[in-house]
């Protein structure tokens, strides 16, 4: 579980508040999708979980440690897929899961088959011997995401995962992400598609101007304003000021 | 024109960080401590800039009398010229060929000539800056002393705008020829490998032919009909590139019919390189550009045995840290260069030149130090050797900054910044050893220094080189720059890399004052030595140990 306890984040000395007063509970078993126009503040949001950016005020916690405090026992539980694919470009694609498994202490037999599951999975055989610079965008989505299942965390941070993968890689991850939260573990995530948000999240957050302007289920939100059945019609109600 | 001036606009403020320069200053108030910094650095040029001055005036003062004096300028000019066609090669393939923001360019509805001359002019400002150090003085001295007119100043002023365009114009149309017609783009990090080496081996064969051409022949009825001609020095040392020496007539010519033709010839070939090389460009650009996104891969998977085999069976974190630590490094041509390559390069090269020097010369003294018989000298001298050979590299003042964007990877795995930044430590650290290892076998084989002197001057290398390599990683540490898209700008371009030279440097002289001050006090040298080794000891444990406690501060700290 991940709880946010009024967060706030700002840039240039408190002129751009990017996450404003965000309080916040993602509770596990649960698909967390994570909405909001561009500049709205999720990727901060998810940057502040990871410890890529600390937070000016309030509190985050995952499983009941701080961010803050806790950093490396929280690290050892959790994995993180940013919004761009910014990976090792002079290791090969194998190197690089050798690296991630060295480092989060993945034994031989768990690595050997996750990793030919998941290359398998996302066509990689052919690749993983390469050098990732040699990748397509895709390609390199693919890696970082296996690099992220590889350590079987409790918790996953994802930052737009469906960029760039082709239909069938984007499936197979949505069956992933199904089966991390069914088997309890925790999936908060960011995305601009709203059919995807719409289909596989369980619950789902709006964030506008840095300030949380909605969160619930999918029966919840449309609660909200009963004229409006899709996501994509509550999603531009909601942030169109 | 206007769409060519947009492009160099945005060339200039891309290379110059002008943009992030002024939004992180003016708008979020960062970096101000870099301000007062820089000043301090150009501050600190001063006393090198005043001997170079004085330097000058001799020389003109000795040249005077012989009427020779126009040589200086041609000196001057020369060096200038020879240093941007060697390094400007490297310089031309990078931005020309292999810079990313080529991908914007070439969709855009621009001439492959305009983009071409725009990135032109971006290396032409950078030349500008690096060479005037070493030209600028000379005009200047030139002018003063020879009391000259306005019309000598405007011609200098003109003499330097033009001065690289001729050899930075000749390494562009080469380029051009060799990139159309060889298809080294899918080579090019050995590309980059060898072409550095090239330019290595170039440059010691420069510093040879330098020696060899200087020296005039004995006899003295030569050296009378050499002094008879007023021209004929600057004739000799502007033989290899005659540019020079038209620049040099066109100033000591002033505003004659000689002197305005010479100016003439020199800008006229200037501008007619310019012109062949925006119509080669034109030509061949785009088309060398052709098939250099694509990188080598092998044309063969990996089968599920082979995936299982090469699967580790789990290393220490650590281990493996430092394992994406080396490979990282050597897999980068420019890191490789900077890195394990320049710590072997540079003993070999100081070996070259003091054996290729003159008899006075500084290097071939403190070669000749190294063997004196005083054994702390000789001693202190081989350590002072050996540590300028295993610190002068950017492996650890860049260790962060190489990371750049993927610096995200560091920040959440689960190892503590005091593992990873030791990790980074083994690594920078075996570069280093690796520089003290080349230096002694240079001192010990070629020299053949003693291994009594050798083996306390490798101590006191390997502690002094210890707290150097931990300084280099906290400069790293407060303030890595991870938000370059070309890596030259990650270890050639970063500041830290040159605070921590100027540290190491710095570090060295006080380390020389020390044991001058105990030798004046009348220890002996033994002593002197073991209170050194000591005092470096307790240096040395007590900068792993800050090291470790300023990582677990700072990596927290540091937002990507």
């Amino acid at each position: 579980m991940i709880a946010f306890d009024h967060v706030s984040k700002s840039y240039n000395k408190g002129k751009v508040r990017a996450v404003d007063d965000l309080t916040l509970t993602v509770p596990s078993g649960e698909i967390f999708g994570f909405l909001g126009p561009n500049g709205a503040g999720k990727t901060t949001t998810l940057k502040m979980v990871v410890g890529l950016l600390r937070a000016d005020g309030g509190s985050i916690t995952i499983n009941g440690l701080d961010v803050r405090t806790d950093a490396l026992r929280i690290k050892s539980l959790t994995t993180y897929v940013p919004d761009y694919p910014a990976v090792y470009e002079r290791l090969t694609g194998l190197e690089y899961l050798n690296f991630i498994g060295d480092v989060y202490g993945v034994p031989k037999p768990d690595r050997v088959e996750r990793i030919a599951k998941w290359l398998e999975i996302f066509e990689l055989e052919s690749a993983v011997g390469n050098p990732i610079q040699s990748y397509s965008h895709g390609m390199k989505q693919k890696i970082m995401l296996i690099a992220a299942i590889l350590p079987a965390p409790q918790v996953m941070i994802l930052d737009e995962p469906m960029v760039g993968l082709d239909p069938r890689a984007s499936h197979s991850l949505k069956e992933m992400m199904r089966a991390h939260c069914d088997a309890g573990g925790t999936l908060f995530f960011s995305t601009h598609i709203m059919e995807v948000a719409e289909r596989l999240c369980d619950r789902i957050a709006i964030i506008h101007k840095g300030r949380l302007v909605a969160c619930g289920t999918m029966e919840e939100l449309r609660r909200i304003d009963k004229e409006q059945q899709s996501l994509e019609h509550i999603f531009l109600e909601l942030t169109e000021k | 024109m206007r769409k060519f001036l947009a492009l160099l606009r945005a060339g200039l403020k891309s290379n110059f960080g002008l943009s992030v320069l002024r939004h992180r200053l003016l708008r979020q108030k960062r970096d101000l401590w870099m301000v007062p910094l820089v000043g301090l650095a150009l501050v600190s040029l001063a006393p090198v800039m005043y001997y170079y001055f004085r330097l000058l005036k001799s020389v003109h003062n000795l040249l005077a009398p012989l009427g020779q004096q126009a040589a200086l300028l041609t000196f001057g000019l020369l060096a200038g010229q020879l240093l941007i066609l060697i390094f400007g090669l490297f310089y031309v393939i990078s931005a020309f060929y292999f810079s990313k923001d080529l991908d914007v360019l070439i969709p855009l509805p621009v001439r492959p000539f305009q983009v071409m001359l725009s990135k032109f002019a971006v290396i032409l400002a950078n030349e500008y800056l690096s060479v005037s150090l070493i030209v600028l003085p000379v005009l200047i001295s030139f002018g003063v002393l020879g009391g000259r007119g306005p019309g000598y100043w405007l011609e200098a002023a003109l003499v330097y705008l033009l001065l690289p365009v001729i050899p930075l114009a000749l390494v562009s149309v080469l380029v051009l020829v060799l990139m159309r017609f060889v298809n080294l783009g899918r080579r090019k990090d050995a590309l980059i490998i060898v072409g550095s080496l090239f330019l290595v081996v170039l440059t010691m064969m420069l510093q040879f032919w330098v020696n060899r051409s200087s020296r005039l022949e004995p006899d003295s009825a030569a050296l009378v009909r050499f002094f008879s001609s007023p021209d004929s020095l600057l004739q000799k040392v502007g033989s290899s590139f005659p540019p020079s020496v038209w620049a040099t007539k066109a100033l000591t010519g002033g505003l004659s019919a000689a002197g305005l033709a010479q100016f003439l010839l020199y800008a006229g070939v200037s501008l007619l390189l310019l012109i062949g090389m925006a119509a080669g460009a034109e030509a061949l650009f785009y088309r060398g550009l052709v098939g250099l996104a694509e990188t080598s891969a092998r044309s063969r998977g990996l089968t599920g045995a082979e995936i299982s085999r090469r699967i580790s069976s789990g290393r220490r974190p650590i281990r493996a840290l430092f394992q994406r630590e080396w490979r990282l490094m050597n897999r980068t041509p420019i890191f490789l260069l900077n890195g394990t390559l320049t710590v072997i390069i540079i003993p070999v090269m100081m070996l070259v030149m003091a054996k290729a020097g003159s008899k006075d010369s500084d290097l071939t003294s403190l070669f000749r130090m190294l063997s004196s018989r005083n054994v702390l000298l000789s001693v202190l001298v081989s350590a002072g050797f050996m540590i300028l050979c295993g610190s002068l590299n950017g492996t650890a003042s860049s260790a962060l900054s190489r990371e750049g964007s993927q610096f995200w990877i560091s920040k959440v795995i689960p190892v503590s910044p005091r593992d990873q930044v030791a990790a980074k430590f083994l690594h920078s650290y075996l570069i280093a050893s690796l520089g003290i290892a080349a230096a002694s076998a240079v001192i010990f084989g070629q020299l053949k220094i003693r291994p009594v002197n050798v083996v306390p001057a490798l101590g006191l290398a390997l502690a002094a080189t210890f707290i150097l390599t931990a300084a280099g990683l906290a400069i790293d540490l407060a303030r890595p720059l991870l938000d370059w898209i070309n890596p030259q700008r990650a270890i050639k371009q970063n500041l830290n890399v040159l605070i921590a030279f100027l540290v190491d440097l710095g570090f060295l002289a006080l380390l020389g004052f020390a044991c001058r001050l105990l030798s004046r006090l009348g220890l002996a040298a033994d002593s002197i030595l073991a209170l050194l080794g000591l005092v470096l000891a307790c240096l040395a444990v007590s900068s792993w140990y800050l090291l470790g406690r300023f990582a677990e501060k700072r990596y927290p700290a540091i937002e990507i």
